[in-house]
């Protein structure tokens, strides 16, 4: 497969009065083509910013993207210019947020938000623009086009809104749709309608990826193809879905699995928790990252950074359990 | 906080929905949020009525040479038709000896006299602004008589007519003031809050430094080296004194908005719809006036009302101290500055002032109904 996203070595920091917060430090990340890749981690591990950087919509101040580049399709995001960058927002790589309710601009019609985004990048006629709004609406679902396009944000419910913000994502094709917990602020009965929305519009367009950013190891489960677990501004594993719910390796994502009930066990079990919370983002460890909560810590783990090695195939893991030889180090219970 | 009396039995309409069979169903009215802010700006019917007084008062303003004018409407002169409002005809056109415009009051009397079928039709009310009435009983000021309801002023004119006239000068002039003094703060404060960081703290200390220009100096010492002149026969707005004192009202006047529009900036641009619009594609101008300013005009219409009435005091002001437009331009300052002179005619105190101080409170009226339409917490006051 042939990757349509590389990321190497990102670094995004963010500049505050209290320090520098390194968000992201050191991320490599591949999105092949056609695949569903999934972003893990907890609040604060860096999987946003990550995002945000590849459209580069860091804002500036306090963030900047101080190294690393995002080969997107052989052409370095971070080099080109804005009028380049700006090209490829919305038309290239899109984005859905996470916020339905407040993504869309209060004051305009759905209508205009979704023409504004063809209008943006092609030379097309008006009619034509409202045509192909009026087409993107009915395929994500939402019924009777052509009376809601004159309807503003605030006569539609919160699913509705998210199917909007999608139609606008897709509405140009793009290769590669970030969603940046697409679900988190929906209903669970909205949720899956969404996922599975998302889903379907990239069976009908060929080759297209998702970037999936979620703390929601469920809808990982549902979606992805692959997942990448991020802790303390740092890819942590990376791994095939079935891989990584079977034979997690990192101890934090062992912590992850454990601290989700599951309903086809036979037996009852008690749910993990991770002790302790996220380090502070200003004076995270000097070795692993997840020293301070890690269960299986030994002597190195507090000075020492572990690399990012690959024990098993497409199995990747930063820990210094590892290598172990392609099987867990840690016991599954 | 109590609920509507109706809302126990409601059905929530996505469950009912699903159990009636798939009907079409029509979707809500589409109203904007500005139509949903108008409807509410009518139910206020103090402002709305004044509205309406004001807004008719100044369109009819506009038409004032055909309503109260000393330039006759139509003349039929030995059965020819001429129609002096539009175009100058010489008194001699007319068989009068006098030089410049005709005495038209003087040639209906004339016409009327020689029984030849010729006529004068006058405006309604048959004084000009600027025309003085010397051969009145009395000199003037003349105090109201059934002729001149409100009196004349110290040169013979009737002060209807200059109130009347002045009414539009200072609309039109407030109007102006407002409109370029916020085209030029709102610019200005979009580019400080969108902008922020140095620009917006190099743009604060030029506001800063500029506003602490002392204005009314400033403008006593243009008008002492530009000095303003009237042009006879002119139209208003085609008057450069006119356009003179707007631009420097303005370059004094755009500060207050620029703070209100720099702040909502600020507040705007980190909402999520502003960030979902650049990760569009949208350009850096569509963002800020497409996506942001028509969400922060809220400051914006819930001060031009009282800005309009604070650049309308400013007018009088300085008319009153004599660096306002040039004289004869009919304003309410120069009345009223008249009236402190003359105490005792007590039409040239009364009349301006009142008209002054009711074209203030309709238009403070408008500026509140405006204010509470745009106000989202509908029922915040127990009434």
């Amino acid at each position: 497969m042939n990757q349509l996203l590389s990321i190497r070595g990102l670094r995004t920091y963010f500049y505050t009065e209290s320090g520098v917060a390194k968000a992201v430090d050191g991320v490599d990340l591949d999105i092949a083509e056609g695949e569903v890749l999934g972003l893990v981690g907890e609040s604060g591990s860096g999987k946003s910013v990550t995002a945000l950087s590849v459209l580069r919509l860091i804002p500036d101040p306090p963030g900047r993207i101080v190294a690393g580049e995002i080969l997107y399709k052989g052409r370095d995001l971070l080099k080109i210019s804005q009028d380049e960058i700006r090209e490829i927002r919305g038309n290239e790589i899109s984005m859905v947020f996470q916020e339905p309710m407040t993504s869309l601009n209060p004051v305009f019609t759905i209508g205009m938000q979704v023409m504004e985004v063809i209008q943006a990048h092609q030379q097309v006629s008006k009619d034509e623009a409202h045509r192909r709004a009026v087409e993107i609406l009915t395929e994500v679902g939402i019924p009777e086009p052509e009376s809601r396009m004159k309807q503003y944000p605030h006569h539609f419910s919160g699913g509705q809104r998210q199917r909007v913000m999608i139609a606008i994502a897709l509405v140009l094709n793009p290769s590669l749709l970030i969603a940046d917990e697409p679900t988190t602020a929906l209903d669970v009965t909205i949720q899956a309608q969404i996922l599975d929305l998302m889903l379907e519009m990239k069976e009908r367009r060929k080759g297209a990826s998702i970037l999936l950013i979620t703390h929601n190891l469920a809808v990982v489960a549902e979606t992805c193809d692959r997942v990448a677990v991020m802790y303390g501004g740092k890819i942590q594993e990376i791994a095939p879905i079935d891989a990584l719910f079977k034979e997690p390796f990192h101890p934090y994502t062992h912590g992850l699995l454990g601290s989700i009930p599951s309903v086809d066990g036979t037996k009852a079990r008690r749910l993990t928790v991770i002790p302790g919370s996220v380090p502070d983002i200003h004076s995270l460890p000097v070795g692993c990252k997840f020293v301070t909560r890690c269960p299986y810590a030994f002597e190195p783990c507090p000075d020492i950074e572990p690399p990012l090695i690959e024990d098993a195939p497409g199995h990747w893991v930063r820990c210094h359990l590892y290598p172990n030889g392609g099987k867990p180090a840690i016991p599954n219970d | 906080m109590s609920e509507p009396a109706a809302a126990p039995t409601h059905v929530p309409s996505d469950l009912g929905a699903s159990m009636v069979p798939p009907t079409v169903v029509e979707p809500a009215h589409a109203e904007s949020l500005f139509t949903k802010r108008f409807r509410k700006f009518r139910r206020l019917r103090r402002g709305y009525y004044s509205f309406i007084a004001v807004l008719t008062a100044y369109v009819i303003s506009f038409f004032l040479p055909l309503i109260a004018n000393n330039i006759a409407l139509v003349v039929k002169y030995n059965g020819a038709y001429y129609f002096p409002f539009a175009k100058y005809y010489p008194a001699t056109q007319f068989g009068q000896t006098a030089i410049g415009e005709p005495d038209y009051r003087q040639l209906r009397r004339d016409l009327a006299a020689t029984g030849r079928g010729d006529w004068v039709l006058m405006p309604p009310i048959p004084f000009g602004p600027n025309e003085a009435l010397l051969d009145l009983e009395s000199s003037p000021p003349n105090p109201p008589s059934r002729l001149h309801p409100f009196g004349t002023d110290d040169r013979g004119r009737d002060v209807l007519v200059r109130l009347a006239y002045g009414f539009n000068v200072s609309m039109t002039f407030a109007i102006l003031v407002t409109t370029f003094g916020y085209l030029f703060g709102v610019t200005a404060g979009a580019a400080l809050g969108y902008f922020s960081g140095k620009v917006d703290m190099l743009g604060q200390r030029i506001i800063e430094i500029w506003s602490s220009l002392p204005f009314l100096y400033t403008i006593m010492i243009i008008s002492s080296v530009v000095v303003p002149v009237y042009l006879p026969g002119r139209y208003l707005l085609l008057q450069p004194s006119l356009w003179l004192l707007v631009a420097i009202l303005a370059a004094f006047d755009w500060m207050g908005i620029t703070y209100y529009i720099r702040g909502e900036f600020y507040r705007e641009k980190a909402k999520d719809y502003v960030g979902a619009a650049i990760a569009t594609g949208v350009s850096e101008t569509g963002i800020m006036f497409r996506h942001i300013l028509p969400n922060a005009l809220t400051p914006v219409v819930s001060f031009a009302p009282f800005t309009i009435v604070a650049n309308i005091s400013a007018l009088v002001a300085l008319d009153f101290l004599g660096f306002g437009l040039p004289a004869p331009t009919p304003s309410w300052g120069e009345l009223i500055g008249q009236g402190m002179e003359n105490l005792t005619k007590w039409w040239l105190v009364f009349y301006p002032l009142g008209v002054l101080f009711l074209t203030l409170l309709l238009v403070v009226f408008i500026g509140e109904a405006i204010r509470e339409a745009f106000d989202p917490k509908e029922f915040s006051r127990l009434r």
